[in-house]
């Protein structure tokens, strides 16, 4: 961290020239309000407190440097969250250290072609059901979606960005914005189906 | 009241796109009005808006307050280091 630091001031002396005082305030103003949002994002996609943590960090410094560049009183929050995302693709996809060793599961690798398919008709489970769930166990549902699908669930059921804003973080055109989105709600209900079965909810609750 | 929808996998994208805030004013009335109509759909759209509701309400952790104070204190200590910095490089160059 401090050899990065070191870098990062470097690198800040070279970017476009900022004043620090107004750096500071613009830091506080616009950046620092979405540090929740942010850590709760890095969590979802480490899986792993400590890497959520260097993330979250990183980004933030990785901000810093750049914060020359970004326009006072633009969306600040999907500037971050995009450095955020490219910050985990780059260094994390393929590191993780602690007892979660997850690999990582990517849905571009696993689907090819139409992006409008069709997915395959389940049963569903029904809303009341969703309503009793702890939220560890809806978590749980989430965390078991391959990242892709993680990602954009939490930024825009979470996070409620619109589709635009979906489409400018994730480097998507809309149209995959909505088939993704459908997709992957798709899997969770199905996932969420599962739980609700194995946990014994109600039987009558569920559609046959 | 019908029990069985033809255009499921269209209704649910309406659906979505409603409960995103995505759809117009007319798509929305639309569907709503079509809703009163149609069990799976009325099925459907509840289970939607209870995952998004519950998910927000549930599914949020906050931010660790050390973790807060550790970024803080960093960065704020780079923009000090910077106040002395820029003056000083500067005074070297003119040198």
């Amino acid at each position: 961290m401090e050899t990065t630091l070191g870098l990062a001031l470097e690198e800040s002396l070279q970017e476009k020239a900022i004043d620090p005082a107004l750096a500071r305030v613009r830091f506080e103003s616009e950046f620092m309000p979405h540090m929740n949002a942010l850590y709760n994002f890095a969590l979802r996609l480490t899986n792993d407190e400590e890497d959520a943590q260097d993330l979250l960090q990183d980004t933030f410094l990785k901000a810093f440097r750049y914060i020359g560049s970004f326009e006072s009183g633009t969306n600040a929050k999907a500037w971050l969250f995009r450095i955020l995302k490219n910050n985990f693709i780059n260094d994390y996809r393929k590191k993780s250290r602690g007892p979660n060793k997850v690999e990582f599961e990517w849905v571009e690798q696993s689907y090819v072609g139409d992006e409008d398919a069709e997915p395959a008709f389940h049963a569903d489970i029904k809303a009341e059901s969703v309503q009793e769930m702890l939220g560890d166990e809806i978590t749980k549902a989430i965390q078991a979606l391959p990242v892709d699908f993680r990602m954009i669930i939490i930024l825009c059921d979470l996070e409620e960005f619109s589709y635009e804003e979906l489409g400018k973080i994730l480097n998507i055109p809309i149209g995959t914005v909505r088939s993704r989105l459908h997709r992957a709600r798709a899997l969770l209900k199905e996932k969420l189906y599962d739980y609700a079965l194995q946990k014994g909810y109600r039987a009558d609750t569920l559609s046959a | 009241m019908k029990t069985a929808c033809n255009h499921q996998h269209a209704c649910i994208q309406l659906i979505q796109k409603i409960l995103d805030g995505e759809a117009s004013p007319e798509e929305e009335a639309m569907f709503l009005e079509k809703k009163e109509q149609c069990l799976p759909c009325q099925e459907g759209y509840a289970l939607e808006k209870a995952l998004k509701e519950q998910m927000k309400a549930k599914c949020r952790v906050a931010c660790p307050e050390s973790l807060v104070q550790r970024i803080k204190e960093k960065l704020f200590l780079a923009l000090v280091l910077i106040s002395f910095l820029i003056p000083l490089i500067l005074e070297y160059k003119l040198k």
